[in-house]
């Protein structure tokens, strides 16, 4: 009986199943690190489903040069207090060209400073699998995602091309020219990788605790003016406010919500009685009817 | 798994009408007010939940009545509902819209993949898998059963059991899944009428009895309007079982009836430079000790467990369910592709399979072609792949065939390049089902379950008729004394034998029919 197996238990046992059954079957493969709380708690599982070695791939980190500073520094104190390897990458072609977020929309510099980055840099190293934190909770098009998720040459994504998974099996052989994203979090909700942070006591981002930062509204969203970089439209004026973040990306397209919540304890507590869905936050999604799947068949992650 | 546990509960409407005794009735409300009473706490287990029917039975709106009417959906996922109202000019909700996925099938106004829904109420987490209702999609009906500790069949109280829920059921029985539910959509469009649902109930009995399913019940309902979903419908004072709701939180889960035997398939093999070499995989069945004996029955070693690993902490016991590294006393040369047993039965070290699986792949069976035999952690060659029969899902009967495509389930015999642990899925399910894989593509052809595994040397007929009780003309004589030899006694002589068939597959008895 399950009596004492709790649904956290059977979700972390699930992860690490994958997790192990990946890094079984595929020849090169390496973890997609963004940083924020989903990749917290990624990177907590395969620590675990390979203890006591240490996780038997490296971290690949795609740094638009537009992430918040915290999460820089966040980043290079995990990796080395857990003595990992991190791969950073950036688009130089979009740096020369100056692609920022400010110049591009929304989707296009994305595409360029995000998903072309990424192709670039698994074409580069040769990776053929890479983990990533995304839940099946998350959007409509990624409720259909397998956990094995393969991707054509080109790392196209073809809805109708995926592979059935059935019970526990997981077939990781790969045709030629195929590369798989493979998503140990799947089955998990927003819910569960908060739940998770707090029963584990994972350390995350500071931005995800709300403290005193300099904002402007704008479109109805409110930004955190990271740095020097941040345009001010004329009449603009960064107001100091208590906010937090519910997810985290490039400052500029990441909206902050008014929070008193500055622990761990409170921050939990209301996101679990949340009456909005998490990526109401990140602006890409809004961009157009439909905007996930389509970033997907191009190679978004 | 219990192989004792197969006991049927066989919903007459009478019978269902009195199963109230064993259900705990929660009021509806109690979901309603589940955000915020879960906070921070762990729920008690996943129950993960297959919906299956046609176009128009009203799926995907009956899955979104019961997240919008149960569940702790955000506010901008209500709103969005709310607006519906006026899109349609019906002036009614369209929860279809929280679980219509894909811009493709959105166009096209049908569900063409499995979609994964998630939910939580006071007790535990709900998984809703959503699968297609068309025909061309059995493999996804399939693949997503193949994940569900239930199944809620979908019908519309106007047009009754079709042949597709007997396909469904079909396919259900395939994958295992022990538990189904027969809900009877749009009941107010039959004026909630208490012959109509009886009559459909009756239906589905005599349609389950012909499986191994331990439970199916029958509840009469309305997506649209909420009765008997999520709370009690004022329409049907006459039936006195269980809501949708309170009958899926009362079942238990597939996980924690995977008692018996232990097993554990090996993932990989974990060091830390030192004395540690540890076992790493996922307990499918039983529970293993410290100190208990453990046996690889593909070299027949045998050794203790003298640790438990896992980060943070080692662990006295593992469990199904549970993710460990297994310590052995002395250091056994065991690799990925084992499967852990303890004391009692173990796995069958299989050269030859009998098998029946759904067929995947848009390229056909080819005789010609290389594949490969995935088992729960296992890789192996496939020798030769013979299809025996195909298994019609209409009639529920087989007929002899060595070819199979897209859709068809078959029944088929394989020989394997060389040993691998399996067990047969009827009593361990997690270490007896499998992928075939084209060897050069790496596709999933075909997912299916092990119905007996052979040890030692090849048989020399591979024939699955071979070892099967031949259902003959000589054998079916007493039960036929009254027919003769006209046109209508031998289609009658037919249809008796394939009811006999019907009852033989139902007891797990392998059978074919020579008439």
């Amino acid at each position: 009986m399950t009596a004492g197996i709790s649904h956290l238990d059977l979700l972390e046992a699930e992860a690490i199943h994958i997790f192990r059954e990946a890094a079984a079957q595929f020849r090169k493969p390496v973890l997609m690190y963004s940083i924020g709380k989903d990749s917290t708690v990624l990177l907590h599982l395969a620590r675990k489903a390979f203890f006591p070695q240490k996780p038997p791939f490296p971290l690949l980190h795609i740094d638009t040069t537009w992430k918040f500073r915290e999460m820089i520094a966040f980043r290079d104190k995990t990796v080395r207090d857990f003595g990992l390897d991190l791969i950073t990458y950036s688009n130089q072609d979009g740096l020369d060209r100056n692609v920022n977020p400010f110049d591009y929309s929304p989707s296009v510099y994305t595409d360029v400073m995000k998903t072309a980055a990424l192709k670039q840099a698994l074409d580069l190293h040769g990776f053929d699998a890479a983990f990533g934190g995304a839940r099946r909770d998350e959007e409509a098009s990624r409720a259909k995602e397998r956990v094995f998720s393969f991707r054509a040459a080109g790392h196209r994504w073809d809805p109708r091309k995926q592979r059935p998974e059935m019970w526990r099996l997981l077939n990781g052989r790969l045709g030629a020219g195929e590369t798989v994203r493979v998503f140990p979090l799947s089955n998990w909700t927003e819910r569960d990788v908060w739940r998770y942070i707090q029963r584990e006591k994972l350390d995350i981002v500071p931005l995800y605790l709300a403290a005193e930062r300099p904002t402007i509204e704008r479109g109805g969203q409110l930004l955190v003016v990271d740095d020097e970089r941040m345009r001010l439209l004329p009449g603009e004026k960064p107001l100091v406010q208590s906010v937090r973040f519910r997810t985290l990306g490039c400052y500029p397209l990441t909206a902050a919500v008014r929070s008193m919540a500055s622990d761990l304890e409170t921050v939990v507590t209301e996101t679990l009685t949340a009456k909005t869905s998490e990526r109401q936050g990140r602006l890409i999604d809004h961009d157009e009817s439909g905007a996930m799947e389509k970033k997907k068949q191009e190679g978004y992650f | 798994m219990s192989a004792t546990a197969r006991l049927k509960t066989n919903a007459t409407p009478a019978a269902s009408a009195s199963l109230p005794a064993t259900i705990v009735a929660t009021p509806a409300s109690g979901f309603q007010a589940s955000r915020s009473a879960t906070s921070a706490r762990e729920l008690n287990g996943i129950l993960r939940l297959l919906t299956c029917g046609s176009v128009d039975d009203g799926k995907s709106t009956l899955i979104g009545r019961l997240l919008f009417d149960a569940s702790d959906l955000y506010d901008d996922q209500r709103a969005t509902i709310e607006r519906s109202k006026l899109a349609g000019g019906s002036g009614q909700p369209d929860f279809s819209l929280l679980v219509d996925g894909l811009a493709a099938e959105r166009e096209q106004g049908i569900t063409i993949d499995i979609a994964w829904r998630y939910f939580d109420t006071e007790k535990r987490r709900f998984v809703v898998i959503d699968s297609p209702g068309h025909e061309q999609y059995t493999r996804n009906m399939a693949s997503g059963a193949s994940h569900a500790d239930v199944a809620i069949m979908l019908v519309d109280a106007r047009s009754g059991i079709k042949k597709q829920t007997r396909r469904h059921a079909a396919i259900l029985d395939l994958v295992g899944v022990r538990r189904v539910v027969l809900a009877v959509n749009k009941m107010d469009l039959v004026d909630f009428d208490q012959a109509k649902f009886n009559a459909i109930a009756a239906d589905f009995a005599a349609l389950t009895q012909r499986f191994g399913f331990n439970e199916a019940i029958a509840i009469p309902l309305s997506a649209v309007h909420g009765d008997n979903v999520a709370r009690r419908s004022a329409h049907t004072p006459w039936y006195t079982g269980p809501t949708l709701l309170e009958h899926l939180d009362s079942l238990p889960s597939r996980v924690s009836q995977a008692g018996g035997a232990f097993r554990m398939p090996v993932q990989t093999v974990l060091r830390d430079g030192l004395d540690f070499r540890g076992l790493a995989g996922t307990v499918t069945a039983g529970a293993v000790c410290v100190g208990d004996r453990i046996v690889d029955a593909l070299s027949g070693q045998s050794s203790r467990v003298l640790r438990i690993a896992t980060m943070g902490r080692d662990l006295e016991m593992a469990r199904a369910g549970q993710a460990v590294a297994i310590q052995l006393e002395h250091d056994l040369d065991i690799a990925r592709g084992a499967v852990l047993s303890g004391a009692g039965p173990e796995p069958v070290t299989a050269t030859s399979l009998d098998v029946r699986f759904v067929w995947l792949n848009e390229a056909a069976f080819d005789p010609k072609a290389a594949y490969l035999l995935r088992t729960a952690t296992d890789l192996v060659p496939i020798a030769k792949l013979q299809v025996d029969a195909l298994l019609d899902l209409e009639s529920l009967t087989t007929r002899a065939a060595s070819d199979c495509g897209m859709n068809d389930i078959a029944l088929a015999h394989i020989d394997l390049g060389r040993a691998s642990a399996v067990d047969a899925f009827g009593d361990l399910p997690d270490t007896g089902c499998f992928m075939i894989v084209d060897t050069l593509t790496g596709a999933s052809v075909a997912g299916g379950v092990v119905t007996a595994a052979h040890e030692g040397a090849l048989r020399a007929a591979p024939n699955h008729t071979a070892d099967a009780f031949v259902l003959s003309r000589e054998r079916l004589a007493g039960l036929c004394a009254d027919l003769g030899d006209s046109m209508a006694d031998q289609a009658e002589r037919e249809r008796r034998a394939h009811e006999v068939m019907a009852l033989f597959a139902a007891a797990g008895v392998a059978a074919a029919l020579k008439l």
